[in-house]
């Protein structure tokens, strides 16, 4: 086939071949058009990759003088061209608005990320670059990333540790750095504290309060039972304070210990602001980084990024709870659609009887593969959250209504639903793994005494398990990418507990989650401000897609490994 | 795949059946079981999967299904002399009263009827000659034949206690309620109860008519919070004479002491002395209606309160007929009117500037629900949406949601009973039909969706407020007598509005790009370039939609020109890279006709979005003064500009075949044999000469176009937004080019190798095996492509949501946003009501949803199936 489809070679027969005959410029126009979709590709990967890997690369901090004498700092985002209105073009000097016209009217301009959101009330600043009157790189400015109100950007003016003040030049970084590191392992100390340990109070106390109320639910209020377990549930609750309380002592403790390591900041406007030492996630003067330094604050914080929780409304901090909420619902959909994908395939293709009936099923579930998802969503909010849900709810855990467990979206539903949605996808891929097993086999087998169930498990069964695990992976790389049926059952901005933790019966299935997806969606349109999200959703975006990416390149490696004569394509 | 034998089975059995001795019996039981087991769970697993269609029927069916009667009862009331003037009930319809035209108050058990409490109301006079209810019936207005007008309240106190906290002494009455005294006690989960009791408040009467003219006629209004309430009244007495009087009551909180200021004022004398039937006054009293008994209309605009002006005069009735009865709708937009020919009607005012009146509003009537025969004597408003019942003179009863039109309930008549009052709960869940010998019945229902048929969902409605009947989406309540409207065509309109576009993007380049890749490079180049498009398929679309909206939106905002003019930009730079590429020596043509070549079409398009990044403002002054956008608002220019672009590929193409046919004879075409040059020279004249004839005609076109009128702004482009159909198509077109171009090319690859062998073989070249013999064969699978793309396309949500802007708009500018099926349920589902209107109103979206992709895909795998079968005989 490929000898036929090289072109005449000699070129006596291109002489003689007439031009619209060789069709060239159509042939441009094909080839340009899928030239086009790849360059679409390209542009759009090397977009993402290359938003996504610079993002927590520490620049430099422009010091700007404007045209008005005011000045600001900020890291360089990015330039762009644009066509200012002309109100702005009025306050344009001479000079400029000349450039500006002889230029169609389009001037260049630069964003800036100034921080300090909690002074400026904003943290990125669009600067013209016709209003640019001086621009400098000072050597003492400081890069602050704190717990709250995002980055700071701006000089040290007064540094005190634990009440001393007179720290000399010289030691002053080193001291700062130690003294950080202690101060932060304090404050996770403090976070150790309010959020474990004084959860675990809470929790068992919400425990005593729903064991009082299914006394209350199965015996009445007047009964002896009840009256008893009142008393208990009195008695516990009270020992439960007192600890609850000395922990509380003991956080306090650290907090005060936290309060006498402090700096005096100094934005570039010249107001101050005192922050502690503890608040402070990661600082570094960012025009005295040397290329190591940059590389360490980088992969410090991808390191925070990958492990630590999210700070800030999402758009700041790490993204470990989506991870995890995305790995488990993934696993959860395999643990789900593998046995019943393969079982309906085994009976489509092994057992039913081929004809009228199975080949209307199969274009059925050909085309359920082709439902958009959000119907899934729908069905799974209406039917697994609120019908299935809500009936386990009455059934089992009456004392927490009319607070819902299982009759919402969660883990479970969530799971389940996109299980729905890929199980086609399975179906089809392990169909068409079954079929390209040659019937020889089969027969061979039978031949030789072996049972139906024997061949299907022994002969069948591994011969098609690249084509059947092919789908699988599929399935799993579609319901990993999957966000638009997640936000009808389950997915949210931010889940207070992750679905595994050391309480009974420890796997919490009902529990709402978070999603890398639902991350982008979010941070990208639902904060305060899309710029400040967006190197987020750029890291996040080139998280996803390189999971998505990896589960397909998988996916495609088994297939190409497969026998070529197996192999089925959409024909 | 298509080997498989239907007597595999059985050939296994006869196996087994003969070393049957032989045969462990746990494998045998093994196999019976796997046999169950894969059966029965594979049907089970094919059942569930299809079940989603029937679970979505049965979730959205309830809102069709008109009203049900839950419970009824029926007992007789010793009723003292007199008519009943009005009656109504508590929310939770436990007490019911009757205000009788003697001044006297009758309450009574809703459902059990036991008489509670029977007493006169303080009331100045017994002569009671107009009475007018608050929608609610909680403000009353009696009006006096002495001239005076006497407000009254009538409220439900209620209390929730536990159960020590009741009295002992307690008479029951069903098997929830228990009475002491006049109050009553009714059993709410949880042990506990409810205590309720009726609390009347008669004002002090007010002097309206100073000639001591007897009300006739009177509308009672109240509006604000209860600390600074305004009541407003309009009166019509004997004389004719109407007054608007206002009541703004203020409530001092610290001091605890109310305030009052009364205002009047007069209307303007009605011209005709016809009897007057009633009188109608809106919530605002911005408007007053004095309606006669003939029908006519008198409607004062009342904005200004101490100049009310007499805005217009308009029957409601056919000439000839008597008004029967008239009202407000929840709201006071709708009026509701009937008349003695069976007329029973809604009438708007609207904004009509061409009819004429004082104030550029009319009326007009919106809808009928008239049945013949059937005289309409009375109707009750729901306080909830837009229901309302209507008793008729032969004594039956219905009740009708007004926007809907759905009849929900009937009561039919009882022999020779009269109706003498209906009343509609204020949860609108129960109804008390009272006739005049009488007799009480109290019917308990339940409609959970009044406001849905058929119609109203996919059928243009005349919502109130609007001028004409509109599809609209509108799904959030502003206030309480807001209405959701909830037509799904804007969003029907919307999905194929995004997949239109993005499939008029992404068809061109997936098949194009398919044919070439199957035809055009060899199976190396194609085995890497495949798969990288297929990765593409599965890029999350929630990436895709981020990247367009916060990326792209921006760009295509900035450069809107340019972009434009690639369209035009990239076919010219590509012909112009293929006549240079004929120039090349042969031997680099066939040695680079793979990767080089392609890698060449690359660098061509790439200089092509180069030149036009770097021309567009250049072109943007040339065509649209500079501004495009102020173009597309119609600020200035003329329809020329864009009208041109769209004609000149038209116009090239019409040309190109005009010169050639018309001129195949007496063009001498440089023979074969002629230096390659020249031949090449003489084709780039050639096309030079085509392209400037087709600018030329292509301009003369659009200047003829537009003096005929023809603008393309308004139609397929008007007004930019940022997050446009545009971006939409592009982000989509990502999703969507992937699938279209794999499956396109499988096709294209499956036509048999024997078809290009004796294509070639008869001489033809690759260009036209490919477009004669390869692409009529797969063309079949290649439609079916198309049209799986574009299932996928009406139902992708991510991208939708974060770039269509989601307004529910029916344009086709594709510079303007659109609100899909699909990301209404994704954006407004989590919100929604488990149950509610919304909610089913969503799933009925989803299934529209999964019927559409259902049909488009079915079609699509025929097709499949078809061109299968026919490659196979091949």
């Amino acid at each position: 086939m490929n000898l036929l489809k090289k072109p005449v070679k000699s070129g006596e027969s291109f002489k003689n071949t007439s031009m619209a005959a060789r069709g060239e410029p159509a042939l441009w126009t094909m080839g340009g058009t899928l030239a086009l979709g790849v360059l679409m590709i390209i542009a759009f990967l090397i977009l993402v990759v290359w938003n996504g890997i610079i993002t927590f690369y520490p620049g430099g901090i422009e010091q700007i003088i404007l045209n008005d004498g005011s000045m600001i700092a900020g890291e360089i985002r990015r330039s762009e061209s644009y066509r200012p209105s002309d109100d702005i073009l009025k306050t344009v000097n001479t000079e400029w608005k000349e450039k500006i016209r002889r230029n169609k009217g389009v001037a260049e301009r630069t964003l800036f990320k100034t921080g300090n959101y909690d002074l400026y009330n904003e943290d990125f600043k669009w600067v013209d670059e016709f209003n640019i009157r001086e621009r400098t790189n000072p050597e003492n400015i400081y890069y602050f990333e704190r717990v709250e109100w995002g980055p700071f950007i701006g000089f040290i003016e007064k540094v005190e540790l634990g009440g001393r003040t007179d720290i000399r030049p010289e030691n002053l970084a080193d001291r700062l750095e130690s003294e950080h590191e202690k101060a932060v392992e304090r404050r996770q100390k403090i976070g150790v504290i309010e959020k474990k340990k004084i959860s675990d109070i809470n929790h068992s106390l919400e425990e005593e309060r729903l064991e009082l109320k299914r006394v209350e639910l199965a015996e009445g209020v007047d009964s002896d039972p009840y009256r008893e377990a009142k008393q208990a549930y009195q008695e516990k609750t009270e020992t439960l304070m007192a600890k609850y309380k000395k922990l509380q002592d003991e956080a306090e403790n650290l907090k005060q210990e936290n309060s006498q390591f402090k700096l005096t900041l100094k934005e570039i406007g010249g107001q101050k602001k005192t922050l502690l030492l503890s608040e402070i996630v990661r600082f570094y003067a960012a025009n005295q980084l040397s290329l190591l330094d940059k590389l360490g604050v980088y992969f410090s914080r991808w390191l925070e990024f990958l492990t630590a929780e999210p700070r800030e409304a999402n758009t700041e901090g790490g993204v470990m709870p989506a991870i995890f909420g995305t790995l488990t619902m993934t696993l959860l959909l395999v643990m789900a659609v593998a046995p019943f994908g393969v079982v309906a395939a085994l009976y489509l293709r092994e057992y039913a009887k081929q004809g009228h009936l199975v080949s209307v099923v199969r274009i059925s579930v050909n085309n359920l593969a082709g439902v958009p998802s959000i119907v899934y969503g729908v069905f799974g909010l209406g039917f697994f959250a609120y019908t299935i849900g809500g009936s386990i709810d009455t059934l089992f855990y009456p004392e927490k209504l009319p607070n819902p467990t299982f009759g919402t979206g969660g883990l479970l539903w969530a799971s389940l639903t996109l299980a729905l949605l890929t199980v086609p996808v399975v179906i089809v891929a392990t169909e068409e793994a079954l079929a390209a097993v040659p019937q020889s086999l089969r027969e061979g087998s039978l031949a030789c005494g072996a049972s139906k169930w024997q061949t299907i498990k022994n002969i069948v069964i591994p011969k098609a398990l690249p084509g059947i695990l092919t789908g699988l992976i599929l399935a799993m790389a579609r319901g990993a990418g999957e966000v638009a049926p997640l936000m009808l059952v389950g997915v949210v901005k931010m889940a207070p507990e992750l679905p595994f933790d050391g309480y009974f019966p420890f796997v919490h299935l009902e529990r709402s989650f978070m999603h890398l997806g639902f991350h982008i969606f979010d941070v990208g349109f639902q904060s305060r401000n899309a710029e400040a999200g967006k190197p987020m959703v750029f890291v996040t975006t080139l998280l996803l897609i390189t999971l998505v990416a990896v589960m397909n390149a998988v996916s495609i490696h088994i297939r190409n490994r497969l026998n070529r004569r197996f192999s089925a394509g959409h024909f | 795949m298509n080997h498989i034998s239907d007597n595999t089975p059985s050939s296994g059995q006869a196996t087994v059946r003969k070393t049957e001795q032989k045969v462990r019996k746990s494998v045998i039981i093994i196999d019976r079981i796997a046999d169950r087991v894969i059966t029965i769970g594979g049907i089970l697993v094919i059942i569930a999967v299809l079940g989603i269609l029937i679970y979505l029927v049965k979730e959205t069916l309830p809102l069709f299904q008109a009203g049900e009667i839950t419970s009824s009862s029926e007992y007789q009331q010793e009723l003292p002399e007199g008519g009943i003037i009005s009656a109504g009930m508590d929310e939770y319809k436990t007490i019911s009263y009757l205000i009788l035209d003697d001044g006297s108050l009758y309450l009574f058990h809703t459902r059990t009827g036991t008489l509670i409490e029977q007493y006169k109301m303080d009331l100045v006079s017994s002569a009671i000659k107009s009475f007018s209810a608050t929608i609610d019936r909680q403000h009353f207005a009696f009006g006096f034949e002495d001239g005076t007008v006497q407000l009254a309240e009538i409220t439900f106190p209620y209390e929730i206690l536990t159960s020590d906290q009741v009295p002992e002494n307690i008479i029951t009455l069903d098997d929830v309620d228990s009475r002491a005294g006049n109050v009553i006690y009714t059993k709410i989960p949880d042990g506990q109860f409810r205590k309720i009791s009726l609390n009347l408040s008669v004002d002090q009467p007010i002097k309206v008519s100073e000639s001591d003219e007897s009300i006739i006629a009177i509308d009672y209004r109240v509006s604000g919070e209860a600390e600074r309430k305004t009541k407003a009244f309009v009166t019509v007495d004997k004389s004719g004479k109407a007054k608007l009087n206002r009541i703004k009551t203020k409530f001092n909180l610290l001091t605890g002491q109310k305030k009052q200021t009364i205002q009047n004022s007069e209307l303007p004398t009605l011209e005709n002395k016809s009897r007057i039937h009633s009188v109608l006054m809106t919530d605002r009293a911005d408007m007053v209606l004095i309606v006669t008994e003939d029908g006519r209309a008198y409607r004062y605009e009342t904005s200004d309160f101490a100049a009310p002006i007499l805005a217009e005069v308009s029957p409601l009735l056919a000439p000839g007929t008597k008004m029967t009865s008239l009202g407000f709708l929840n709201g006071s937009q709708s009026i509701v009117v009937s008349g003695s020919n069976a007329a029973l009607d809604i009438f708007f005012v609207i904004n009509d500037k061409k009819r004429g009146t004082a104030d550029g509003k009319a009326l007009v009537k919106s809808r009928s629900y008239g049945i013949p025969d059937a005289v309409v004597s009375d109707f009750t408003p729901s306080t909830r949406g837009k229901s309302f019942a209507v008793r008729y003179e032969d004594g039956s009863a219905s009740v009708i949601h007004a926007t809907s039109q759905k009849r929900l309930l009937e009561f039919k008549a009882r022999e020779d009973k009269k109706l003498a009052e209906i009343v509609l709960s204020p949860r609108f869940d129960g109804l008390l039909t009272i006739y005049e010998d009488g007799l009480i019945r109290f019917t308990e229902f339940s409609v959970p969706h009044p406001e849905t048929t058929f119609f109203t969902l996919f059928k243009k409605v005349w919502y109130e407020g609007y001028e004409e009947p509109t599809y609209t989406w509108q799904s959030s309540a502003a206030t309480d007598d807001y209405e959701q409207k909830l037509s799904l065509i804007p969003l029907i309109f919307g999905s194929i509005k995004a997949a239109l576009y993005s499939l008029l993007f992404a068809v061109p380049i997936a098949i194009l790009g398919a044919i070439y890749t199957s035809e055009f490079v060899d199976y190396r180049f194609r085995n890497t370039i495949k798969p990288a498009m297929e990765m593409m398929a599965s890029l999350p679309s929630v990436v895709l939609g981020f990247v367009a909206a916060l990326v792209l939106a921006p760009i295509v905002e900035t450069w809107i020109t340019a972009v434009l003019a690639a369209f035009v930009a990239i076919p010219l730079a590509l012909l112009i890279g293929s006549f240079l590429w004929q120039l090349l020596p042969q031997h680099l043509m066939i040695r680079w006709q793979n990767a080089q070549k392609l890698g060449l079409m690359f660098v061509v398009v790439m200089i092509a979005l180069v030149v036009t990044r770097l021309i567009g403002p250049w072109l943007e002054d040339l065509l649209f003064e500079g501004n495009f956008k102020a173009w597309l608002n119609r600020d200035f220019g003329t329809a020329e500009p864009f009208i041109f672009l769209v004609l000149l590929p038209i116009v090239f193409m019409a040309v190109a075949t005009l010169v050639g046919w018309l001129f195949k004879n007496y063009l001498s075409k440089p023979s074969p044999d002629s230096p390659r040059l020249y031949i090449y020279g003489f084709d780039a004249l050639y096309w030079l000469v085509i392209a400037g004839l087709s600018i030329f005609f292509a301009y003369e076109l659009a200047v003829l176009f537009s003096f005929f009128g023809i603008d393309a702004r308004g139609g397929v482009i008007d007004t930019y937004v940022q997050r446009n159909t545009l971006v939409v198509g592009f982000a989509m077109g990502f999703a969507v080019i992937p699938i279209i171009y794999t499956i396109a090319e499988d096709a294209l690859h499956a036509v048999p190798d024997h078809l290009r062998a004796a294509s070639l073989g008869c001489g033809a070249t690759q260009w036209q095996t490919a477009i004669y013999v390869i692409l009529p064969a797969a063309v079949s699978g290649v439609f079916s492509a198309i049209m799986v793309g574009m299932g996928r396309a009406v139902g992708e949500t991510m991208i939708v949501v974060m770039a269509a802007g989601n307004t529910p708009l029916m344009d086709w500018n594709i510079f303007n946003g659109l609100r899909a099926l699909s990301a209404t349920i994704a954006v407004e589902l989590p919100e929604a009501v488990k149950d509610g209107t919304l909610y089913r109103v969503l799933f009925l979206s989803g299934l529209v949803l999964f019927a559409m992709t259902f049909i488009i895909n079915t079609v699509a795998e025929i097709v499949r199936l078809r061109f299968r079968k026919k490659t196979m005989q091949l």
